[in-house]
Order: structure tokens, then sequence, then C-alpha cells
């Protein structure tokens, strides 16, 4: 049985949105949902498969490599040239743009750390992996192993770097020195992480029984969180402290890339990863015991993989426009839209069932609204 | 006296049945068949939602049943027509004891756990229904 108590108790509290009697559907029952969205910030935890994860000579060296462009095969693009600082470590572009177009959004890189599978299609299973990967993308930066070692050798500031984070200058095998930037790089990505937003004070506030504290909460945030838990289901998929359960969907976006071109998403994605030799199985994790492989050494390649794409966390959500794999979707109202209106014919026959069009109203639309402006550090200007 | 008979017998097999898996601690789960029961325990316990987990389970084989040559685990979502999205590995520890590695329920809800027992015969499936997160 649902019992509106607690929350419709903190609604009524003086001050909470003119102390009008709210309708607010949240529920005793949604309490340890709301709970699983946090605690933020994460504690640390250091990446068993890069020995120079947390530390502090490698975070720095990480930085500087990430804003150099001498790592690009033409010396015209770095990595922060695509994953802009300014916005939220994303491009503002629907599909990137590096020494080539690309095919797919610019992904943020705030709480990068937090991932299990990297990338829209997770063809990486570690942040070092997927920071060598575009390194060598010829559509991205379009270097080599012999060039990113002949640079980080002998460009003197990049050797000391090196040294620093390493113990020890550059050795003569190239794959292993560019493998080191990488881990370098993912040491950096790993400090990124979004500060703590409205949504958290609000959980913290329930966790300890604070109902004045919780009753602060804007009352349209607290109905839009109640339909992401309700009809929505939303936190089916955007579930846990960065509101991704880090996996894969079909949610009925194109795949079509250009006329005879299909973007096959998880399912070239874990192709992709079984391959590399950069994977956790291979000689590059620096964790002997590949304790940290047990999902590279599982996952399941089947036929349903075909289509979907990570599943995106929504923490400062309003800064990484355009949105989906496609940046087809320019801003939150026409993804609520594309949720609302799903095309039911598109899904793909193995996609996941539990999707129906959720047929919102505009006053929903702006309570989901107001709920994901809360997963921001600030009040987002309104779409 | 009639009554309680019945009561009397399944007691004796409620007591025999709690002797299958007694290694695995307290919070062990069982699932009875004619031929096996199965006692099982997640680690970490409760299970979480969106993290790897393993399970040791052990099976007791009822009237000379003969232990299956081969065990797979795996897990569906019925209400959403899906599996995990990895395919467990399970390694026998002997008399009747294993482990398996590997699963994670990636979406909070209603999950059907599966032990499958392939022997010479048709697959003997061991379900139980668990709701997770």
């Amino acid at each position: 049985m649902r019992l509106p108590t607690l929350f419709l108790l903190l609604a009524l509290l003086p001050g909470a949105a003119g102390a009008q009697p709210l309708a607010s559907p949240l529920h005793d029952d949604d309490i340890p949902r709301i709970l699983a969205f946090g605690p933020w910030p994460p504690a640390p935890v250091r990446d068993p498969s890069n020995r120079v994860s947390g530390q502090p000579a490698a975070i720095a060296f990480g930085a500087t490599l990430f804003h150099d462009p001498r790592l690009s095969h033409d010396g015209s693009l770095s990595c922060a040239s695509c994953h802009h600082p300014a916005r939220a470590f994303s491009d503002g572009l629907p599909r990137a743009q590096g020494l080539q177009p690309g095919i797919r959004n610019t992904p943020g890189l705030a709480n990068v750390s937090q991932q299990r599978w990297f990338g829209w299609d997770g063809a990486n299973d570690s942040l070092w992996a997927q920071s060598l990967r575009p390194l060598l993308d010829a559509r991205e930066m379009g270097g080599s192993l012999p060039q990113l070692a002949r640079t980080l050798c002998s460009q003197p500031d990049l050797r000391e770097g090196y040294r620093k984070a390493f113990g020890q200058a550059p050795g003569v095998d190239d794959e292993r020195v560019a493998v080191d930037a990488a881990k370098a790089l993912a040491a950096y990505q790993e400090t990124l992480l979004t500060p703590r937003t409205p949504f958290d004070d609000f959980r913290d506030a329930v966790a300890r029984g604070d109902r004045a504290a919780a009753a602060a909460y804007p009352a349209a945030a607290q109905r839009g969180l109640a339909l992401f838990l309700g009809r929505g289901r939303c936190h089916v998929c955007h579930g846990g402290p960065t509101f991704s359960n880090g996996e894969f969907s079909d949610i009925g976006m194109p795949f079509f890339i250009a006329k005879g071109q299909v973007d096959p998403g998880r399912h070239g994605g874990i192709q992709a990863l079984q391959r590399s030799r950069y994977n956790l199985l291979g000689p590059f994790n620096d964790d002997a015991a590949r304790s940290s492989a047990t999902g590279t050494r599982h996952v399941l390649l089947e036929h349903r993989h075909f289509g979907e794409f990570k599943v995106p966390g929504l923490r400062n959500l309003a800064r990484t426009a355009p949105y989906m794999h496609d940046g087809s979707l320019k801003d939150l109202r026409e993804v609520l839209r594309h949720y609302s209106e799903l095309d039911e014919n598109r899904l793909h026959a193995d996609g996941e069932a539990i999707l129906v069009p959720l047929r919102l109203s505009e006053a929903e639309t702006e309570d989901l609204l107001a709920f994901l402006d809360s997963l921001n550090e600030a009040p987002a200007p309104r779409q | 006296m009639r009554r309680l008979l019945p009561l009397a017998v399944g007691l004796l097999a409620s007591g025999s049945a709690l002797a299958c898996g007694e290694t695995l601690g307290a919070g062990a789960q069982r699932i009875d068949s004619a031929q096996f029961q199965l006692a099982y325990k997640p680690t970490p316990t409760p299970i979480p939602v969106g993290q790897h987990f393993a399970i040791d389970f052990v099976l007791c084989p009822r009237d000379g049943a003969a232990l299956p040559a081969e065990v797979r685990v795996d897990a569906t979502m019925p209400e959403h027509k899906h599996g995990m999205n990895y395919r467990p590995s399970v390694v026998s520890r002997g008399a009747g004891a294993y482990r398996a590695e590997g699963l994670m329920f990636h979406m909070p809800g209603r999950w059907e756990l599966v032990f499958e027992l392939r022997g010479s015969g048709a697959p003997l499936r061991l379900t139980q229904s668990l709701q997770v997160g």
C-alpha cells in the first residue's frame, strides 16, 4: 500500500512553496529509490587497471596532455577541442567534429570515472583505453602509436611530465608509452566530478529525516521526481548516483547514419571491445589479478544489442545539449517529447519492452524539466 | 491424529531439507524439485542493482539422483522480455557445490533466476522469482 505521508507533510510545512496543499504524489515507498540516487559526491575509488590512477603527478600530466594539440596528427586538435571545459567537457555540436566529421554526439566527461563502459557503444572497458581511442582515430586526432611516442619523448616538457608521473623517462616501446599517456589522461578525467545539486540537498535531507530541509525542494521538482519514479519509470534505466545504470538501451532513436549506413551501437561496441588488445583482459591492464575485468569476461553479445546506446547520466544535463547519441534532439523539451510520443513501431523488436509513449501533459513536461533542472549545480536557464 | 500426520511428515521433510547447503551459512535460499534441492546465496546480499554479483550454490540430489554433468545460471526480466547483459560462468567446487560469477541485474524490478541442470535427459530448470531494488 502506498501511503502519501512523509512528502505530503513536507509539502505542507511552512515555507514550502507558499504552504499551499500540494498534490505531491511522492510516497514513503519512493524513499529507497530516492536514496539510491546518492550519496553525492561519491567516495574516491582508484582504478586498479591504471597504476597512476589518483596520483597527483599523473593527474597534472594528464591535464597538460588533455589541452595539448601536439598529440594530434597535425598539431591542430587537443582533447579539449571537442571536450570544452566550459561546456561540461562536450562541444555543443550535434555530432563530433575532429579532423573529419564524426557520426556521434560528443559526450560530456563529467563523472566519467563512474562509468563501467565508455563511449556511446561501450567499446572500451576502461577510461584509459577510451582515452587512447580518439588519439588514434583518423576522424578525431588522427595520431599513431609511433607519432605519440615520438612526441612524448622529444618534447622536453612532455618528457619531464611523463617522468614525474611514471617515475621514469618514457621507454622504447611506443605502444606502452602511448598507453601510459592515455593512463595519465584517465587520471586527470577521473577528477572531473559535477558538484552537489539542489536534488542532493533534498536527497540527504530525506536520508536524515530532516523534513524542514527537504521541504525547501521546489514543489514542481517534487512532482517531476514523482513522475520520474512513477508513471515514467525513468529510474529503471536512469538509476543510481549518476542517474544511469551504466548499461545500454534502444529507446527508438534512429540508427541510420546515411543512406545504406547504420550505426550498430552496442552490438558493434561489444565486438570492438572483444577484439581490442587494450581491453581489461589484455596485456596493458595494471591489475594482475584482473579483478576489474569481470564485465569484460562475461559480457554477452546478442542480436538485441543492435541499436542500443549508452544510458547517459543526468547530472549537469543542461550543459551538454544537444542530446542523444546522434545529437539529434536540441534541448530537453525535445527529449521529453521523444518519450512522450515514442514510436512503438520504430522500437527494435528486441528493444526494451516496458517503453510506452508517456503522453505527457504540458504541466507534466514542466514538472519533469523542473526536476531535471534540480540535477544541475545551479538553476539552468530554461530552454 | 490423522490431521497431525501430514504435518509431522512435512516437518521431517523440512528438517531434512534444511541440511542442504548448510555450508552457505545464514541467509541461504532454497529451491525444491522432485529430483534436487538447491540452496544458494548471492554475494553481496542483498543483490545490488547495477553491480556484478556472484552466487554460491549447492545441489542436493534426492532419491539417488545423479549430479548433472553441467549447470548453467541465468536470469531474465519476464515483464521486460530480456535477460542480463552478461553470461555467468559456473565453476564446480566438488560435492555438488558451485560458484557462479559475472551476474548483474542492471535494472530494478522482478527477475527470474534460473539454474539449468543438464545431464543425459532433458534439462531441468530450477527457478526463483526475485524482486530487486
